[in-house]
């Protein structure tokens, strides 16, 4: 219980005054909430005023025709409950005490008046309901984090890029980030090709197309393929070409392998017809429906097979510890050759994996080295690399050991080659293995076993249950 | 150090501005007796009197070529516009004679005349009462547009702008009014200069630029973008008209993507400008296009749906996603 007054509201902007022209309700009437009670008139019009509360009409405050101040009490009622917060935001805010200076500097402003709280977590103000003073949630996002839904949206972080011919274009920047016109940056994009990475040569440090097709051709063939663009290439002298990226981490590689670990290289030339036989089989199988079965795939199988039986094959030599270690898993290494370069991507514990499951592995891995997006990790921990030299049409080479495993195996062409079957000689599916292997762990018998073994399970599937 | 609102900081900043000036007059509907519809002039009719404090008649085109008049004459007219929506009426006078004049006497006339203009929506308000009106100014040579932010800048600003020889129309962000910062009062002059874009967030992935109302909606949402491992970078412009194209580019530059924000429709408004700008003079180093997040081309719509139609968190957000996807 308690009496409630209600003071002249500013019903338009900036009103200040009004008259009461007639009142609608006397002493001891019962109002209603909204119930029109005054008529008033402003500098604007004649306007009706309902009344914020509901209960009793204790007093009139204002005669008619007496023009008051907005803000001055006109009418108490006695309501069944004191709820200040009942008040019509028009009620509010506009009484005499704004007349004195309100404006927040500190102090809290009481509910309803301007700059004060008002309902739904606004702030009142004259005009409106007033801005929010809730703190802004942010929607639940679709397909979850945009980092995890799209990672290769996510720029790079930008490694410090030292490369000296990329520090001309800092001058204008002033950063170590790359200059390149959009198109240019789609196609290093879509070649693989890290701008960072590239020798700029247009004006002012400008990375061109032809700075990233020149940076992207495939490093082998390098040479050639710009002396072949070269229009009168005798004419023009020697091209010289800066060694880094995948270029630069292969030769280190190489360098490293082929000087530490003493290479041993054994081949041997095998009937793989009872294996294109399954690989055809495979393809029609339901297992395989959306892979593609290629004979790398029993190859993959094979070898991990045989390094059950000859383990000192997925091993690594330990200088600093002076100790062999063998691998708990076999980290089956595929070399690829990508638009930048050879990497060699490995597929983690392919010896546990089902066949169908190492084909989708293989499938992935091929796939992501094309598109030049295979990671760092993807690389790194390999214990036994298969290079599949026979896509390039050769049947065999001298493989030279990836860094930190103990041997390499090389799969050459399968061709239709002439064969003798029971002393007749008849057209089967022949192939070449390589194998190069460590001779600091592995002795001639260990690596002819494994490469036998190898041969043996491409020559008829079946012995692979003797595995 | 005080902590006051932004609306008291306009005030501190008128009050300041007729102290250190006996020229300078404030004009305008409702803004002496009652202390203006947002209580920005409170006090101040009664400090300094109905001659420098002057309460007109519902009239904006009269409150300009009052002022015109009044400038000619050597005085400095603060004028206020009650709210964004109520302009048009004065918009004759000030594209024809206040941008003009300097211009038509060859230098000899200054007009060192202020617009003050609350707009934007957010207030739940009625129609004419949530506009973004700023482009149609910024358009018109002759005139400079500014717009504040936070109670500090808007404390410095004002008396920047009262201090101009050129026209400015100083856009305040009515639902900012009552936002509150720390001032430091002993601070004896401007920390900025009125026309200089600002980095208030430094970030490395992209800027969102923005001014008025939506630097509160953007540096909350290059918070919110933290957790998506972005790291945003966000530039109040202060100045619209001229725009601060060396922070402007200077960001860009290190961040190499933009994202615009304002209330004001999309198209032509000011991020289209300064998504020219950027592209002509960032071409090299843009790892995206310049995008905008804005209102819609439409009417504003009324309070109950302005929600839908105000850039917030998420639309910024959106906006970061595509920039981020090229």
């Amino acid at each position: 219980m308690g009496i409630q007054q209600f003071r002249l509201p500013d019903v338009g902007e900036g009103l200040v005054e009004a008259e009461i022209v007639s009142w609608k309700v006397k002493v001891g009437d019962t109002v209603k909430l909204n119930d029109t009670i005054v008529e008033i008139e402003t500098a604007k019009s004649l306007v009706e005023l309902p009344v914020p509360f509901a209960g009793v009409v204790t007093e009139l405050l204002v005669a008619e025709g007496e023009t008051v101040d907005v803000g001055t009490p006109i009418i108490s009622v006695q309501t069944a409950e004191a709820t200040p917060g009942d008040l019509a935001p028009s009620a509010a805010g506009t009484g005499a005490e704004d007349m004195v200076p309100s404006l927040p500097d500190g102090e809290e402003i009481e509910a309803g008046k301007i700059g004060g709280a008002a309902p739904g977590g606004r702030t009142a103000v004259l005009v409106g309901y007033g801005p929010k003073t809730t703190e802004p949630k942010r929607r639940p996002r679709k397909g979850g984090s945009p980092v995890a839904a799209q990672p290769e949206v996510v720029p790079a972080p930008v490694v410090a890029a030292p490369e000296p011919s990329v520090a001309k274009s800092n001058e204008i920047s002033g950063s170590v980030h790359v200059l390149a016109k959009p198109p240019v940056r789609k196609l290093a994009k879509d070649l693989g090709v890290e701008l960072a990475a590239v020798t700029a040569s247009g004006p002012g440090g400008v990375i061109t197309r032809a700075d990233v097709e020149g940076y992207s051709a495939p490093p082998v063939s390098a040479a050639g393929h710009i002396a072949a663009a070269a229009p009168v290439a005798s004419g023009l002298g020697d091209t010289r070409i800066p060694i880094k990226g995948v270029q630069k981490v292969m030769a280190q590689a190489m360098v490293a392998s082929a000087f530490t670990a003493p290479h041993v290289t054994e081949w041997i030339t095998v009937d793989v017809s009872a294996t294109m036989d399954l690989v055809e089989r495979l393809k029609n199988d339901k297992a395989f429906r959306d892979l593609r079965v290629s004979p790398l795939l029993i190859v993959a199988k094979a070898v991990t097979l045989a390094a059950r039986r000859t383990p000192i094959i997925n091993a690594a030599w330990d200088e600093a510890a002076q100790e062999i270690v063998l691998k708990g898993s076999v980290n089956l290494g595929i070399a690829a050759a990508t638009p930048r370069g050879l990497i060699v991507p490995n597929i983690k514990g392919a010896e546990s994996l089902t066949l169908p499951d190492l084909c989708a592995a293989l499938n992935n891995l091929v796939a992501v080295a094309r598109e030049g997006k295979t990671q760092p990790a993807d690389q790194a921990g390999g214990s036994f690399t298969i290079t599949n030299v026979g896509v390039f049409g050769v049947d065999a080479g001298t493989p030279i050991i990836n860094p930190g495993e103990a041997a390499i195996l090389a799969f050459g062409a399968v061709r239709k080659q002439p064969w003798v079957v029971d002393d007749e000689i008849v057209p089967r599916w022949i192939t070449t293995l390589a194998l190069s292997f460590d001779h600091r762990l592995i002795d001639g018998e260990k690596g002819s076993t494994f490469l036998a073994d190898v041969a043996a399970i491409l020559e008829d599937p079946a012995r692979a249950l003797m595995f | 150090m005080a902590k006051i609102s932004l609306g008291k900081g306009i005030n501190m900043g008128l009050r300041a501005a007729m102290e250190n000036d006996s020229k300078v007059l404030i004009m305008g509907e409702d803004i002496g007796k009652l202390g203006g519809v947002f209580r920005v002039t409170e006090g101040l009719q009664k400090d300094f009197g109905e001659d420098r404090v002057i309460d007109t008649p519902l009239a904006e085109s009269g409150i300009i070529g009052t002022a015109v008049g009044l400038a000619l004459r050597g005085y400095r007219p603060v004028c206020e516009i009650q709210f964004d929506g109520f302009v048009f009426p004065a918009y004759d006078q000030i594209v024809s004679q206040v941008a003009k004049i300097h211009y038509r006497s060859m230098g000899k006339l200054k007009m060192p005349i202020v617009i003050r203009i609350p707009f934007g929506g957010g207030i739940g308000a009625v129609e004419h009462h949530s506009e973004s009106p700023e482009t149609l100014f910024a358009h018109v040579a002759g005139l400079k547009v500014v717009a504040c932010s936070d109670p500090v800048d808007a404390y410095w600003m004002i008396q920047q702008a009262i201090s101009s020889d050129d026209p400015i129309v100083f856009f305040e962000p009515k639902r900012r009014y009552h936002e509150k910062a720390e001032l430091s009062e002993d601070t004896a002059n401007a920390p900025f200069p009125l026309h200089q874009a600002k980095v208030v967030r430094e970030g490395t992935d992209a800027t969102l630029f923005c001014y008025g109302p939506m630097v509160k909606t953007c540096v909350q949402a290059a918070e919110a973008a933290v957790e998506d491992g972005r790291n945003l970078e966000v530039v109040d412009l202060r100045s619209i008209a001229p725009l601060d194209l060396a922070t402007i580019f200077a960001s860009v530059k290190k961040t190499r993507r933009a994202v615009v924000v304002h209330e004001a429709p999309l198209s032509l408004g000011p991020g289209s400008e300064l998504a020219a700008r950027v592209t002509e003079e960032c071409f090299y180093h843009l790892e995206a296009p310049v995008l905008r997040v804005a209102g819609y081309d439409t009417p504003y719509p009324p309070s109950r749906m302005e929600e839908e139609y105000l850039p917030d968190l998420d639309r910024v957000l959106e906006g970061v996603d595509r920039v981020m996807g090229y």
